[in-house]
């Protein structure tokens, strides 16, 4: 029972991250139609910015403090989002869709590149964040405090994104664009802030994801590479382009690769390709994607 | 009926040593990397042309955390023998380098192009199990003299090199990692039965899975093995593993997963109180750089360096060739060596050895059959003590390794506990030579066959 419970929390903890990173994804291809494959490196910044941030000043502040620490990670990778969507993608939403997924490709080489350059080849961690919250204990089992932190911070960010998109003007505008932009902008919003504004909380998302996973699991090269993987899986369940999606996909995908690693210890790199292949065969635009 | 003897006799005859004398020299004379190179004299004419070595390691992703250590190795000895004026006193070494993160078919691509386009003299590093077998094959079809300083497996001279003649490995051999650690945990916890395990899905995790088995089933008598979990190498998610562990109740976790992989692992399994509930021996938790283990990692555990070497290990002045390196390494690149540095240096050292053997028998400057003539059967204080070459498979050979961890007020990391270092001379944990190939290795059918039941 208390493994059951404690399964269920891990699961949630897993969809939690990885609907922060996905959501994100799914968001800029539902705005832009642009797969960005630098997403998951947008990701290891914020998990990167954050573990420098923390490190300089870890021995003058309280703990408690330095959680807020954790939000400058994200805003790193939301100003790297803000700079990089008009320098290099605006030219090329003309083209054809293989110089975007070139164009991201190559921004993914030189983003893990720079970390390395700017951060050494040595993993990155600041542990004092997840020690700060005390492990609980759950019908006999312990449970990591700052795990049910990332749950709420995960669970927050589905909500506040909900009500951003549905509840507020700029969601209108949003999803105006995303339905269709030449219609959109005759009628005159202005699509350019729109494009530069969800590339931003796109990468927001994914950076408050890489920053708040830090604590647990280091700031690592090669990182984003990892979750842009998982992202595309969760996306592809969930429907590109789909919030709901992105939602749904990181709950399957948490749950059932935790019921793999359980029950299926052997097939549990195969089992989250299983699903998404299985979704593919029976709805080829995802769970919630429009075909 | 297996032959049964009690544990004791069954370690002394394996030779096991604790926290003692290792590298105790009787009368061999060997050269340490310091004194032989003062006293050598070249004979014949040498040219002066640069000498070129490859290395090829991971530069970048998460094994760059292994490869940063093993490229300043390498740079180490590089300067040091540039410093006599280059090999035999003439020529400089250089050294073209290599990403080995680019996956095993653009590897064996990049090793074909600095063969025939940089003009290589001799291939040095790679790390991964997984590349070395792709590698060996293509080295000795291009002729090119190479010295692997890890992708340890065993597979690599069993059955994807089995006639080495310009493939060469100075690092252990990787079954050593699984057995030294079985041997460390039988004996700190005689009593341990239930084993979990947590391995990396690829061929390093499931070789430390078999042979800590087969060595702990010898050693311990009838294990049980409780829980299994196979996360993809690069998970740094561990939290559902870790639940499954405790839900087995082991009293032991074993676990070969390494680097960034590690950190993640120990840090969440700390938050889950994992270590207050078992025991725990590791293959590696000591392989990466010494400052990216934190002192929130626990006391008491077996802190593996994949069977082959710790800066601390010969300790203080008691082994020269340690002494000096790590105080070399320490004031070249400002932080402590890990096994992948030694292995790097230890390389082409025993290169210049060789050369300079091969020179005084031939003089002038050695062709590539008279290094290789004079690399197999070469013995060489390294900095982890004796190294060993096999001269029937190529295979460096020294005592192997583990040891506990221990935090000390004199570092900003943990260490090993220098009074429970564990060694054990390479030859009584590998298959001899010659011994007829099994499966998944030679090494664990000569351990299942040949070792006795401890009772």
């Amino acid at each position: 029972m208390d493994t059951l419970l404690t399964q269920i929390l891990n699961s949630l903890f897993y969809a939690s991250i990885l609907f922060l990173i996905a959501c994100g994804l799914s968001l800029v291809y539902g705005v832009m139609r642009i797969v960005n494959m630098a997403h998951g490196s947008l990701y290891a910044v914020g998990a990167y910015v954050a573990a420098w941030a923390v490190g300089l000043v870890a021995s003058y502040l309280h703990v408690s403090l330095l959680l807020v620490l954790l939000l400058i990670g994200a805003a790193a990778a939301a100003l790297a989002g803000a700079l990089l969507e008009p320098t290099l993608l605006r030219p090329l939403y003309q083209r054809p869709e293989e110089y975007q997924l070139l164009m991201t490709f190559g921004l993914l080489l030189i983003l893990e590149d720079l970390m390395r350059m700017v951060w050494g080849p040595y993993p990155l961690t600041a542990s004092a964040l997840s020690e700060f919250f005390p492990s609980i204990s759950v019908l006999g089992a312990t449970y990591p405090g700052y795990n049910i932190f990332v749950i709420v911070v995960g669970g927050a960010a589905a909500v506040g994104l909900w009500a951003f998109i549905y509840r507020t003007r700029f969601g209108i505008l949003l999803r105006a664009t995303s339905q269709n932009m030449r219609m959109a902008s005759a009628l005159g919003v202005d699509v350019k802030r729109i494009y530069v504004q969800a590339f931003t909380i796109g990468c927001l998302m994914a950076g408050l994801g890489g920053a708040v996973v830090m604590p647990l699991s280091g700031a690592v090269l090669g990182m984003g590479v990892d979750a842009l993987i998982l992202a595309f899986v969760v996306v592809v369940i969930g429907g590109l382009g789909s919030l709901e999606g992105a939602l749904v996909g990181a709950l399957i995908v948490g749950a059932v690769r935790t019921l793999g690693i359980m029950y299926f210890a052997e097939i549990e790199l195969a089992v989250l390709y299983l699903i998404a292949a299985v979704v593919l065969f029976l709805r080829p635009a995802g769970l919630f994607g429009r075909a | 009926m297996p032959e049964e003897v009690s544990r004791r006799d069954f370690l002394n005859r394996l030779g096991v040593t604790i926290g003692a004398a290792a590298a105790s020299a009787g009368s061999l004379v060997v050269p340490t990397p310091a004194e032989a190179q003062q006293s050598f004299q070249a004979k014949g004419k040498v040219p002066t042309t640069p000498y070129k070595t490859g290395h090829m390691t991971f530069f970048t992703g998460p094994a760059a955390v292994l490869g940063e250590p093993s490229y300043k190795g390498h740079i180490l000895a590089a300067e040091e023998i540039n410093a006599q004026g280059g090999l035999l006193g003439k020529r400089k070494i250089e050294t073209v380098k290599a990403d080995e993160a680019a996956g095993t078919d653009a590897n064996v691509k990049e090793l074909r192009r600095m063969k025939l386009s940089e003009k290589i003299d001799c291939f040095t590093g790679v790390i991964s199990s997984g590349n070395t077998p792709a590698l060996g094959p293509v080295a000795e079809e291009l002729k090119t003299l190479t010295l692997f300083t890890d992708g340890c497996t065993d597979f690599l001279f069993e059955k994807a090199v089995p006639n080495p003649h310009y493939v060469f490995r100075v690092t252990n051999i990787q079954s050593a990692d699984g057995v030294m650690a079985a041997i460390a945990a039988s004996m700190a916890w005689p009593k341990v039965t239930k084993i979990a395990h947590i391995h990396p899905d690829y061929s390093y995790g499931r070789n430390a899975f078999d042979h800590f088995n087969i060595a702990m089933k010898k050693l311990s008598g009838n294990i049980q093995v409780v829980s299994e979990a196979w996360p993809k190498l690069g998970t740094t998610e561990f939290t559902a593993h870790i639940t499954k562990t405790i839900s087995a109740k082991p009293d032991l976790l074993f676990t070969s997963v390494w680097g960034g992989d590690y950190i993640a692992l120990y840090k969440q399994a700390l938050r889950y109180d994992l270590f207050k509930k078992m025991k725990v021996a590791t293959t590696l938790a000591f392989g990466v750089v010494p400052q990216a283990i934190g002192k929130d990692h626990p006391a008491g555990v077996v802190a593996g360096v994949h069977a082959n070497y710790h800066f601390l290990y010969p300790a203080g002045n008691r082994w020269l060739p340690n002494a000096q390196f790590v105080k070399k390494y320490y004031d070249r690149w400002k932080e402590y060596p890990t096994f992948e540095s030694e292995g790097a240096y230890t390389a082409l050292h025993m290169l210049r050895v060789a050369v300079e053997k091969a020179n005084q028998l031939v003089g002038g400057w050695p062709d590539d059959q008279a290094i290789i003539a004079m690399l197999e059967g070469l013995m060489y204080a390294a900095p982890a003590g004796y190294t060993y070459i096999r001269p029937d498979n190529h295979q460096g050979y020294k005592d192997a390794l583990t040891g506990f961890l221990v935090n000390s007020p004199d570092y900003a990391f943990p260490v090993w506990d220098l009074k429970r270092v564990i060694t054990v001379p390479i030859r009584s944990i590998t298959a001899p030579p010659g011994y007829p190939k099994g499966e998944p290795t030679t090494t664990y059918k000569w351990i299942e066959e040949t070792w006795p039941k401890s009772a």
